[in-house]
């Protein structure tokens, strides 16, 4: 069932090929209306994710003002992912170069007017670290309200990936997302219990491919380079991490969910950055995140593909 | 049949107690002593209970007082699972018993080294009492062929989201147990909350009239209580795992792995880290971490073993 009305979005991420697909996604969806975009250091160093932000927004023609984030974490130095992404943080296919530059107004800044701004509450999709949702949030608490939720990429419950105990998102901020996680605002958590079981195959790549649009070429060229790094691993398919906080927006009954108090550990000789779900309630904590544990894979798969032919026909 | 000599460091604890009967009766395994630790209850009441176990079981193992108090922390007992006696406050004779002096971590290692390479060291307690036996015996980790312990889990807690109780009890211990350098064999919440012995279960063991079998229903009934608190349809055997994975592991799934323990952090403090799911390994593989059980042939064999039939079937 479609919305009538679109959700207003502010994508906060790093991209990042698959921030970047999530972008993608998000700009495909008439559910959706994008008002800001933001650019978080993560997989790149800021400099290098504010551009890949302005290289995409151009590529898909999603003309909103893009905030440029923080150079570094709430209190540590920057942690990037030059092995999954690549040193330009978005290597493969070549991108158009930005066709407008970046508001004055910082991440936090632009995600703090654009809340004002809108008249009914926005969601926040956050697919990196979560340094600016944090600055945003410690900077103006009077604007929760105006959050409807905040969508993001990140953690594992069962699991980590940069560490056996802590996702890349979370590990490279964790302060930041403890500050999320206990802000009040919904969470809604993509985690790589989910994250890890949303791959979008090879014979996916081609159907992405075979649609002829110059969108849907980049995106199967992202989706065969993230591929290329997780077949080593072990991997099926490209895991679609950031593309699940879109999804899960535009088709919640594709997931399972359940709903459970989340913490973030910042100490620790093995946990820093882990996300703890109270599975079992012995804290007595009503659940602060609606946490995404399953997907049904081939339609996951089929929504992002379908999704990309808007890019042959929409596209204006 | 080669019986596997066994060496039991428990904290019971009603599902030690009932960890203890199978460990009695299954014929492929031969119990050789027991050391009580502080965990489930104060030692003085682990103690007591496994010498009231050999009185119900009408044996004669014996009996090690080991530690008191975790490694560098203060105890913490499970009342609200093990009733206050750490035995479901179930009234059992007091058998007349030999007071040994020696200390859990001396009877352990001389056992060993009676045994050597061949002991299994079965903990279902905090691993205070292991740690210290490997502390003060440095050969000790040559010596066991393997410790099976139930704790951790590979993925959510139940004394803290993050962490089981045994680990979370003494953390410390259990680092330094992990870091030894012997095969290990896990058995955390993962395995042990499908091992439920469910209502129509010890209704059965108490119909048969046998006093272990209406021990085993009464000594369950605050565990129970807290269970169905937890939405739980049964009290999971958590320790009885250990012993049973030692006697057929064909019934079981586990898979190597990486485990370490955290002891340096408040909200995650005594969570075992596994790498099980995760693309980052730890450097060293020292687990076998149990995933799964094939519960109705466990429990099959568990009441088998509280009605004391077990022998005779397998003869």
């Amino acid at each position: 069932m479609q919305n009538l009305k679109p959700i207003p979005v502010i994508l906060d991420g790093d991209p990042g090929h698959d921030d970047a697909i999530a972008w993608t996604l998000a700009k495909a969806s008439p559910q959706l209306r994008v008002l800001a975009v933001t650019s978080v250091c993560g997989n790149q160093t800021i400099e290098k994710t504010t551009y890949n932000a302005q290289r995409v927004c151009t590529l898909l023609g999603l003309r909103v003002p893009i905030g440029k984030g923080r150079p570094r974490p709430l209190l540590e130095k920057p942690m990037n992912a030059p092995s999954v992404h690549g040193e330009s943080g978005l290597d493969g296919p070549a991108l158009p170069e930005p066709a407008f530059p970046v508001s004055g107004l910082s991440a936090a800044e632009l995600m703090a007017k654009t809340l004002r701004e809108s008249a009914e509450p926005v969601t926040i999709v956050a697919t990196g670290p979560q340094t600016n949702v944090a600055a945003l949030l410690l900077a103006h608490p009077e604007l929760k309200p105006k959050i409807r939720r905040i969508s993001l990429m990140g953690g594992g419950l069962a699991h980590g990936n940069w560490t056996p105990a802590a996702e890349f998102n979370i590990l490279v901020d964790p302060e930041a997302a403890k500050i999320v996680f206990a802000s009040g605002v919904p969470i809604l958590m993509a985690g790589l219990d989910v994250t890890e079981k949303a791959l979008i195959l090879p014979e996916d790549f081609q159907r992405v491919a075979a649609l002829g649009n110059p969108v849907a070429d980049i995106v199967a060229q992202w989706l065969e380079f993230f591929y290329v790094f997780h077949k080593n691993l072990g991997y099926a398919g490209a895991p679609m991490h950031d593309p699940c906080a879109v999804m899960a927006l535009l088709h919640p009954e594709l997931f399972k969910t359940r709903a459970l108090y989340v913490q973030i550990e910042t100490e620790g000789e093995y946990c820093r950055g882990a996300t703890v779900g109270d599975f079992y309630g012995v804290t007595g904590k009503a659940p602060n995140a609606e946490c995404l544990l399953d997907v049904d894979r081939a339609a996951f798969a089929d929504r992002l593909v379908e999704a990309m032919k808007f890019y042959g026909e929409g596209a204006k | 049949m080669n019986r596997l000599p066994v060496w039991l460091d428990c904290d019971a604890g009603v599902d030690d107690a009932i960890a203890l009967m199978a460990l009695h009766e299954l014929p492929e395994l031969e119990l050789l002593g027991i050391s009580a630790v502080s965990g489930n209850a104060p030692l003085a009441d682990t103690y007591r209970n496994v010498h009231r176990m050999n009185g119900l079981m009408g044996t004669s193992y014996p009996v090690f007082r080991g530690a008191e108090k975790p490694l560098l922390r203060e105890a913490h007992a499970a009342a609200a699972f093990h009733g206050r006696d750490g035995l479901g406050d179930v009234p059992l004779p007091e058998p007349p018993h030999e007071n040994r002096p020696e200390k859990a971590w001396d009877a352990l290692y001389n056992c060993a080294r009676e045994h050597p390479g061949e002991l299994n060291l079965i903990a279902t307690g905090p691993l205070t009492n292991a740690a210290v036996a490997l502390a003060k015996y440095p050969e000790l980790r040559t010596l066991l062929r393997q410790i099976l312990f139930m704790g951790g889990s590979a993925s959510a807690g139940n004394v803290t989201p993050a962490a089981e109780f045994n680990i979370w009890a003494d953390p410390e211990a259990a680092k330094l147990v992990f870091d030894a350098g012997i095969p290990l064999v896990m058995c955390g919440l993962d395995v042990t909350l499908r091992a439920m012995l469910l209502p129509e279960d010890w209704d059965e063991l108490a119909a048969s009239g046998k006093p272990a079998g209406i021990f085993t229903k009464q000594c369950l009934k605050p565990a129970w209580a807290a269970s169905q608190n937890w939405g739980l349809p049964g009290v999971a055997m958590h320790d009885a795992c250990p012993v049973f994975y030692l006697a057929h592991p064909e019934l079981f799934r586990a898979k190597k792995a990486g485990v370490r323990v955290e002891t340096r952090a408040a909200l995650t403090l005594g969570k075992t880290v596994t790498d099980l799911y995760s693309d980052r390994k730890f450097e060293e593989q020292n687990a076998l971490v149990v995933l799964d059980v094939d519960r109705d042939e466990m429990i099959r064999l568990l009441k088998d073993c509280i009605l004391g039939q077990h022998r005779t079937i397998r003869g």
